[in-house]
C-alpha cells in the first residue's frame, strides 16, 4: 500500500479485507500461492529489512523433518508436498530459531550475514566433524 | 421450532420500558446481550421473558456488566445480525469505551439508554447526565419524551442505524422512572407492520461471510486515525440526517405519527420559548398553552435528534425569537450546559437578536414543576420586554438555599 | 460436528495452510505467532478469531496490513473472550433463523489474549464466557508480562523476576509474589476442557486445540510463550527456552476434563532443574547474586511441589 489515502477513498469502519473477492472454499484447504491476497494482507508486505543476519538453507543436507516449518514465528519456512523447498525472504526476519531446532548434522541451515553470497555459503559448508559435540 | 406472534390490542397499556422491550420484539432482533441496572432493567426482563414464551427467536446473552454487553453486542454485531442492548447512568459509564468502539467499527447497534443521574451522590432517578456523557461517542441519538414514542424510536432506529450508507449504533433515549415506569396507552404496530417497517437486516462486512473474510477492530495510528474520524463526522452531518428523514416519513405513512429532528409546539408566532428534552417537553407545553392565555406568546422546542445535532433546524426555529431559555437537565461542571451551548452554537454567526439564557435543573430525579415553568416564562417574557437578559446567563431551578445564578 | 484434521505427524502437519501471514510485526523470535499457527493450523474449519489488546493484536492489524486469513476482530484489552462469545451467539441466533450464508461450514470461535489481558484486565471478562460456557476457546499467550508497553508486571509475572514497575534493585529482588493458577481458576468454572500448552510440544498442543475444538461448551487454554524481549534472551533461542520451561516443570503440561479430571500429558525423560531455567533469562539474572540465591531453592521446592500435586491429583482421579 504505497498510496496515502483520504478520507473519502476508503471502506467505511476500522476493518480490512484479507482476500479480493469471494473465496469459494475456507482458505485452510487453499495454499498461500494460490490465494488471491488483498492489498491489505501483509502477505504482500515485506520485513526483509528487518534482518541483520539470514538464514542460508542447504538442501544436502535436509530430511525434511519440518522442525523449521512449525516453529517459525514468520510463516517464511516453504514446505511443499511434505517437503522443505525454500525460505521466504520477504517475510523471514533472520531470527535463527530455525537453525537452532535443525537437527541434521551439519546443520542444514546456517545464519549469515545479510550481505552474504548464498552460493558462496553453500560452497563452503561445514562438514560433520568441524561442528562440535 | 418457529416462534409464536402476539396479537396486539389498538391501545396497550405499556411503560416506556415494556415499550422498548416490545419494539425489540417485533424487530426480531438476533442477539441482545445486556446487564440489568435501574431503570433499564425491566427491558431486559420483559425481553427475556419473550424469550422464555418463545416470541422471539434470537440469543439472549445475559453478561457479567455493562462493559461486556456492549462488548458482546460488538462482536454480534460484527458477526452480522440485528443487534440491541439497555442500560442507564453507571451502566453507560462503565461502557463508555465500547461505545466509542461500537461507532468507530461502524456498527449498527441499538441502545435503549434510560436516563439516569451519574453519582456521586448514588442516585436512582432521572438526569440527563448519562446521556451527555457520551454525546461525542459517535453514536446517533434519539430522545423520546414518552413511551409511545420510546417504542417508536427504536423502530426507528434499527431501520437508520442498519442502512448501508450510515452504518452506525443508535442511542433509544428515554427518562428513567418518569417514562419508563409511567404506564401510558400506546398505539403499538402489528407485529408484520413494525418487522415489515425495520426491514430484513442486510449483512454487511460480516465475520460470519466465509466467502469475504474480514478484520475489524483495526488500529490506526497518526497517519490513518484522523481519516477513518473524518469519515465517521463527515458521514453523520452529511448522510445521517437525510436517512433520518426518510425514515420519519416511511414511519409516519404507517403510523400516522409525525416525527422531526426538533419537535416545534405553537413555534409559528411564538415570541419567547423553552428548549428542553424528555418528559420536560410535555410539561413546557403544558405550560406554554397556559401563558398564552395570559398573552405571553410562548412556544416549545423539543430535541429529538440529539446527534447529529440539528443545527439548522435550531437556528431556523429560533433566529426571529425574541428570549429563549435552553433547559440542561445535568450538572454542567464548570460550564454552560451542554444543550445551551449546541443552541448558541446554531445562532452564533447570524443576525439573530435573540436572548438566549441556560437553566440547570432536575438533577437526580427533581421535579419540575408547572411553577418552574410559569416563572420561567414570565421571566422570558420579561427578558423580551426589556430587551437585554434581566438575570444571570446560567441559572439553577429547582434548587434548595440561597439562588444559584452565573455566567 | 465437523471432521477433526488428521495430522499423524510434522510432515503431514507441514501441509497445512497457514491462515496467519508473515511481514506480521511481532519481535524476530516471538513465540506468540508458533503458537497462533499451531492453533489455526489444528483444523480446516472456518474460524472467527478475536484479540485482546496486546503484542498479538498490534502486530497483526495496523493500517493497512492485516495479517489473518480468517474472520477477525479487536475490540479492546478487556473484552476479546466477550467479542467472541457475542460472535457465537449471533452464529447460533442466525442458524436457528436458517440465515447463515453458508450453513454447511462449522466454524470455530476463538480468543487469543495475553496474560495482561488476561490475568489481569479481562480477567472478568473471560470468566463470564467460560461461566455462560460459549461454544468457544480461550487461548493465553503467557508471556508472563505487559510485553506490548514494555514490561510491565502482571498477575502472570513469576516471583524473582524483573519487570519495569517490579524491578530488581539494590533492596529488591522484583516481582514478589507468585503467578496465579489460571488454569485451576478456569477449571473450576466446570467447563468441559482446560489446559496448559507449550510451542515445542506441537502434537501436544495440536492435540489439544483439537479436542478443545470439539467439545460442546466453553475452552480455557494456557500456552507458555517464551518472550525473547522481556524475559531477555537471544531471539534464536525461543524454542530451547519453552524446552527448558516444560522440562523443568515450570510450565507443566496437562489437561482438566469437566473441571476435575487432571490428566497428565507430557513427563519429561530428564527432568532439567528449575536453576537452569531461570539461568537462561536475563530477567532473573539478579537472582545468582549470593544474597537471592535461597530464591532458586525456594523455585525449585515450589516447582517440585506443584508437580506432586499434579500428579496426585491425577492418580485420584477426582
Amino acid at each position: 500500500m504505497s498510496k496515502q489515502q483520504g478520507w473519502d477513498e476508503f471502506e467505511i469502519g476500522a476493518m480490512l479485507r484479507s482476500f479480493d473477492g469471494k473465496i469459494d472454499e475456507c482458505p485452510a484447504f487453499t495454499p498461500q500461492r494460490d490465494r488471491n491476497y488483498s492489498q491489505n494482507s501483509s502477505h504482500v508486505a515485506s520485513v526483509a529489512d528487518w534482518r541483520l543476519i539470514k538464514p542460508v538453507y542447504n538442501k544436502d543436507y535436509c530430511i525434511d523433518c519440518q522442525f523449521c516449518w512449525v516453529y517459525c514465528p514468520d510463516v517464511s519456512i516453504i514446505s511443499r508436498d511434505k517437503k522443505m523447498i525454500g525460505i521466504d525472504m520477504d517475510h523471514c526476519k533472520g531470527c535463527g530459531v530455525c537453525v537452532e531446532v535443525c537437527p541434521t548434522n551439519p546443520k542444514s541451515l546456517l545464519m549469515f550475514p545479510e550481505q552474504a553470497d548464498e552460493e558462496t555459503e553453500i560452497a563452503s559448508w561445514p562438514t560433520k566433524d568441524e561442528k562440535e559435540e | 421450532m418457529a416462534f409464536d406472534k402476539l396479537e396486539l390490542n389498538e391501545i396497550e397499556v405499556w411503560d416506556g420500558n415494556h415499550a422498548a422491550a416490545q419494539a425489540l420484539r417485533q424487530a426480531q432482533v438476533d442477539v441482545v446481550s445486556a446487564y440489568p441496572i435501574t431503570p433499564s432493567t425491566a427491558v431486559v426482563e420483559g425481553y427475556a421473558k419473550f424469550k422464555a414464551d418463545n416470541l422471539v427467536e434470537g440469543e439472549v446473552v445475559m453478561v457479567e456488566s455493562e462493559h461486556a454487553a456492549m462488548s458482546g453486542c460488538i462482536g454480534a454485531a460484527a458477526a452480522g445480525g440485528r443487534v440491541a442492548t439497555a442500560t442507564a447512568s453507571q451502566g453507560l459509564a462503565l461502557m463508555a469505551e465500547t461505545l466509542y468502539q461500537a461507532s468507530g467499527m461502524r456498527l449498527p447497534i441499538v441502545l435503549n439508554l434510560v436516563n439516569r443521574a451519574l453519582a456521586a451522590p448514588l442516585n436512582v432517578n432521572c438526569d440527563h447526565s448519562d446521556m451527555y456523557m457520551v454525546r461525542d461517542s459517535g453514536w446517533i441519538q434519539f430522545d423520546a419524551f414518552n413511551a409511545q414514542e420510546a417504542y417508536d424510536l427504536n423502530l426507528i432506529a434499527f431501520k437508520v442505524g442498519e442502512d448501508h450508507d450510515v452504518r452506525l449504533p443508535v442511542v433509544v433515549n428515554q427518562d428513567g422512572f418518569l417514562t419508563s415506569h409511567t404506564a401510558q396507552g400506546l398505539h403499538p404496530l402489528s407485529d408484520d407492520d413494525a418487522y415489515n417497517f425495520v426491514g430484513e437486516y442486510k449483512p454487511m462486512n460480516d465475520m460470519l461471510d466465509f466467502e469475504h473474510p474480514v478484520s475489524h477492530g483495526i488500529q490506526t495510528e497518526e497517519d490513518w486515525h484522523f481519516e477513518h474520524k473524518a469519515r465517521q463526522h463527515a458521514d453523520t452531518m452529511n448522510i445521517v440526517p437525510a436517512k433520518i428523514d426518510e425514515a420519519f416519513a416511511e414511519f409516519e405513512r404507517i403510523s400516522g405519527r409525525k416525527y422531526n429532528h426538533i419537535e416545534k409546539y405553537d413555534m409559528d408566532d411564538a415570541e419567547v420559548c423553552v428548549v428542553c428534552m424528555g418528559t420536560s417537553v410535555e410539561t413546557a407545553r403544558e405550560v406554554a398553552k397556559e401563558m398564552r392565555e395570559k398573552g405571553i406568546k410562548a412556544g416549545v422546542i423539543g430535541i429529538r435528534v440529539f446527534r447529529p445535532f440539528p443545527f439548522a433546524d435550531i437556528s431556523e426555529a429560533l433566529k426571529d425569537l425574541k428570549a429563549v431559555a435552553v433547559l440542561d437537565r445535568s450538572a454542567p461542571g464548570g460550564a454552560a450546559g451542554a444543550l445551551f451551548n449546541e443552541i448558541a452554537g446554531s445562532l452564533i454567526n447570524t443576525d439573530t437578536k435573540v436572548l438566549l439564557s441556560g437553566y440547570i435543573y432536575g438533577l437526580g430525579g427533581r421535579d419540575l414543576t408547572k411553577k418552574h415553568l410559569v416563572d420561567l416564562y414570565t421571566e422570558l417574557q420579561a427578558n423580551a420586554d426589556a430587551g437585554k437578559l434581566l438575570t444571570q446567563q446560567q441559572q439553577f431551578i429547582g434548587v434548595r438555599g440561597p439562588k444559584l445564578a452565573f455566567l | 460436528m465437523s471432521e477433526i484434521k488428521k495430522i499423524k505427524n510434522l510432515k503431514e502437519f507441514s501441509t497445512s495452510a497457514d491462515r496467519f501471514e508473515g511481514a506480521h510485526l511481532l519481535c524476530p523470535g516471538c513465540a506468540h505467532s508458533i503458537i497462533v499457527r499451531e492453533v489455526l493450523n489444528a483444523t480446516n474449519d472456518d474460524l472467527v478469531l478475536a484479540a485482546s489488546t496486546g503484542c498479538l493484536e498490534v502486530c497483526t492489524a495496523v493500517y493497512p496490513y492485516t495479517s489473518w486469513d480468517a474472520s477477525w476482530i479487536h475490540i479492546g484489552f478487556e473484552n476479546g473472550s466477550t467479542a467472541v462469545s457475542g460472535a457465537e451467539a449471533m452464529y447460533k441466533a442466525l442458524k436457528t433463523k436458517g440465515r447463515l450464508k453458508q450453513p454447511d461450514r462449522n466454524p470455530k470461535f476463538v480468543a487469543f489474549g495475553g496474560d495482561g489481558s488476561s490475568y489481569d484486565i479481562g480477567f472478568q471478562w473471560i470468566s463470564g464466557c467460560m461461566e455462560r460456557n460459549h461454544n468457544m476457546m480461550y487461548i493465553v499467550l503467557d508471556n508472563e508480562v505487559y510485553a506490548n508497553t514494555g514490561g510491565q508486571r502482571s498477575s502472570s509475572t513469576p516471583i524473582g523476576a524483573s519487570a519495569t514497575t517490579t524491578p530488581a534493585g539494590s533492596v529488591s529482588y522484583g516481582e514478589k509474589r507468585n503467578k496465579k493458577d489460571m488454569v485451576a481458576i478456569m477449571a473450576s468454572h466446570n467447563i468441559p476442557y482446560s489446559a496448559q500448552v507449550a510451542p515445542n510440544k506441537w502434537k501436544d498442543m495440536v492435540k489439544k486445540i483439537q479436542h478443545g475444538m470439539n467439545v460442546e461448551g466453553a475452552v480455557f487454554i494456557n500456552a507458555v510463550s517464551p518472550c525473547t524481549t522481556e524475559w531477555k534472551f537471544d531471539p534464536k533461542d525461543t524454542m530451547h527456552l519453552a524446552d527448558l520451561s516444560t522440562d523443568s516443570l515450570v510450565f507443566p503440561l496437562y489437561e482438566i476434563i469437566d473441571g476435575h479430571e487432571l490428566n497428565i500429558t507430557y513427563r519429561p525423560k530428564n527432568i532439567v532443574p528449575v536453576e537452569e531455567y531461570l539461568a537462561a533469562q536475563g530477567r532473573f539474572k539478579h537472582l545468582f547474586k549470593d544474597e537471592y540465591k535461597y530464591l532458586i531453592k525456594e523455585w525449585q521446592t515450589r516447582v517440585d511441589a506443584n508437580w506432586a500435586y499434579l500428579q496426585r491429583r491425577e492418580e485420584a482421579r477426582v
